[in-house]
């Protein structure tokens, strides 16, 4: 689905952000989009929706050039941006001027999902929160059915019920023919819903793989420091370590603050 | 959903009803401001210069003001979407061709402002009119009619006709050049514009002067005719026109190239 080959990328007067990055993502995913701020999180995702052009290589997503921002892409493709803006109408004329132009637009899931965020269609966009109209606007890009979803730190701004909700309407909205990148700094945030985690770093992407990938090779544990010998990877927490350590017989769940720190850190899991 | 990637005129009239949905209330607004504008101009240039002595040209003059001052303020804000980034990646990555929501900012720009403010103010200026008639009959003309002025403009000797070509792509350039500064640059266009413009008048009659100082060709009359070199009036304004003609495809060219390459 998204094929980025030797990519190049610098901003006008900046040294390179991006330098022989390459990266293939296929559909039936949920992947996390992790790095450092200025790691270039926010760039990679404007590079594959044709928002910014490559300076070298070439990316292709659904097999069209992004730069070239046809229809038949654009109605493929929904950004949610971090910064962004709704017009001063009400939701129901909203849906009635944008909806047509996404061609798998699915009303029935938007108003499930506007119900499940408790969003009133008749209220005017402009009066909403902040938290509100981000709900509507992901509420509203899970609904055009595009095949690929791009959310960059969807969850600024959100309250904490909003967050669990957010992560269980994900969960439950995109089929196999999908692609969701999610880019955040907040790694908590999408811990049980992400089945692939990218890392950059310093232009490059030092780390990708799925999470069953992840956990057949390493366990995150609780522990003491008699841990320590085995752990590839610790960090104090109140009352001991966490630690990731090589995969013995217990099942855990994927730390993913703690692995992202291992990675940045030059831990190879 | 048409699946043309260049231009589907369902999807073009879709993007114009949604476009008429987003900012019906700012139309409303302005169109009233507008009125509220000319009414109020009108009366009180009407009452400070005499009702009797007032007549359908004066009322011209006034249309004439207000067209290029408000036509070229709302040009020059073509493309809002360019003015912050939020707004700026909702417009481009909006599922809709780079020539269909050129056309659009195009025609809701420049062509309804052309064809519609001639429009209101004709209307306002006559409502203004039977407004003042029916509290002093003095003013010499209380209706307002464009016949006179426009077919005086038009009627010229055959060799005056280019000037009428030279007016006409002259405004064509003030209106374009302010549109292809609003697609060009997202911050203060309108004012980053008319730099743009003072600063490459300056620098055309600077080269102009050093030429002919160079040239010593002062003699020859650039000075009268003030185009080039060329002595007779209609020559003058033929080549004002084929040069404001070319400038003009630029503009476009420019404009157009500014939202198929705008990075955000």
């Amino acid at each position: 689905m998204i094929e980025i080959n030797e990519l190049g990328f610098s901003y006008p007067g900046q040294k390179g952000l991006f330098k022989d990055l390459s990266i293939e993502l296929e559909s039936g995913s949920i992947t996390g989009l992790l790095g450092r701020n200025g790691a270039g999180k926010s760039t990679l995702l404007r590079l594959m929706t044709g928002l910014l052009f490559a300076r070298s290589g070439s990316i292709k997503v659904l097999g069209h050039f992004p730069f070239r921002r046809e229809v038949s892409f654009l109605n493929n493709v929904y950004f949610v941006p971090e910064e962004f803006t709704l017009p001063s109408i009400e939701i129901k004329k909203y849906i009635d001027s944008y909806a047509s132009f996404y061609p798998n637009f699915d009303e029935e899931l938007l108003n499930r999902l506007l119900m499940d965020f408790e969003l009133d269609p008749a209220n005017k966009l402009h009066r909403f929160s902040l938290g509100q109209k981000k709900k509507f606007q992901i509420a509203f890009a899970l609904a055009t059915r595009c095949r690929l979803l791009l959310l960059d730190e969807p969850t600024n701004g959100l309250d904490i019920p909003s967050k669990s909700l957010f992560r269980k309407i994900i969960a439950g909205s995109l089929d196999e023919n999908q692609l969701v990148i999610i880019s955040t700094h907040q790694a908590r945030d999408i811990e049980s819903i992400i089945d692939r985690i990218i890392i950059l770093d310093e232009g490059r992407m030092i780390f990708k793989k799925t999470v069953s990938e992840i956990s057949e090779k390493v366990s995150f544990i609780t522990g003491t420091s008699e841990d320590l010998s085995r752990s590839i990877y610790s960090e104090t927490v109140p009352g001991g370590y966490r630690h990731i350590i090589p995969k013995d017989h217990i099942e855990t769940e994927v730390d993913i603050e703690l692995l992202f720190n291992a990675v940045i850190n030059g831990k190879t899991i | 959903m048409d699946s043309n990637d260049i231009f589907s005129v369902k999807r073009f009239l879709m993007l114009f009803r949604q476009s008429l949905t987003i900012n019906m209330k700012t139309i409303a607004i302005s169109v009233a401001g507008f009125f509220g504008l000319v009414f109020i101009l009108l009366i009180y240039l009407q009452l400070t210069t005499g009702l009797s002595g007032w007549d359908n040209k004066d009322s011209f003059r006034v249309f004439v003001f207000l067209f290029f001052a408000i036509g070229l303020i709302y040009v020059g804000m073509a493309f809002p979407s360019f003015r912050s980034k939020g707004k700026s990646i909702a417009f481009l990555m909006f599922p809709s061709s780079t020539l269909e929501k050129y056309l659009l900012e195009f025609i809701t720009r420049i062509i309804a402002f052309v064809v519609l403010m001639p429009l209101l103010f004709w209307i306002a200026a006559n409502i203004e009119g039977a407004f003042i008639h029916l509290w002093s009959s003095s003013m010499k003309d209380h209706t307002f009619s464009f016949n006179e002025p426009v077919s005086k403009f038009f009627s010229r000797a055959p060799n005056e006709q280019w000037e009428i070509m030279a007016f006409i792509q002259g405004t064509i350039l003030a209106f374009l050049a302010v549109f292809a500064g609003g697609a060009y640059f997202s911050k203060s266009p309108f004012l980053k514009t008319m730099f743009i413009i003072m600063l490459t008048g300056f620098g055309i009659f600077l080269y102009i002067h050093l030429l002919g100082k160079a040239f010593d060709i002062d003699t020859y009359g650039y000075r009268r005719t003030g185009i080039l070199f060329i002595k007779h009036g209609n020559v003058g304004a033929g080549a004002f026109s084929v040069l404001a003609m070319i400038a003009n495809l630029s503009l476009l060219a420019i404009s157009w190239f500014s939202l198929k390459e705008k990075e955000v």
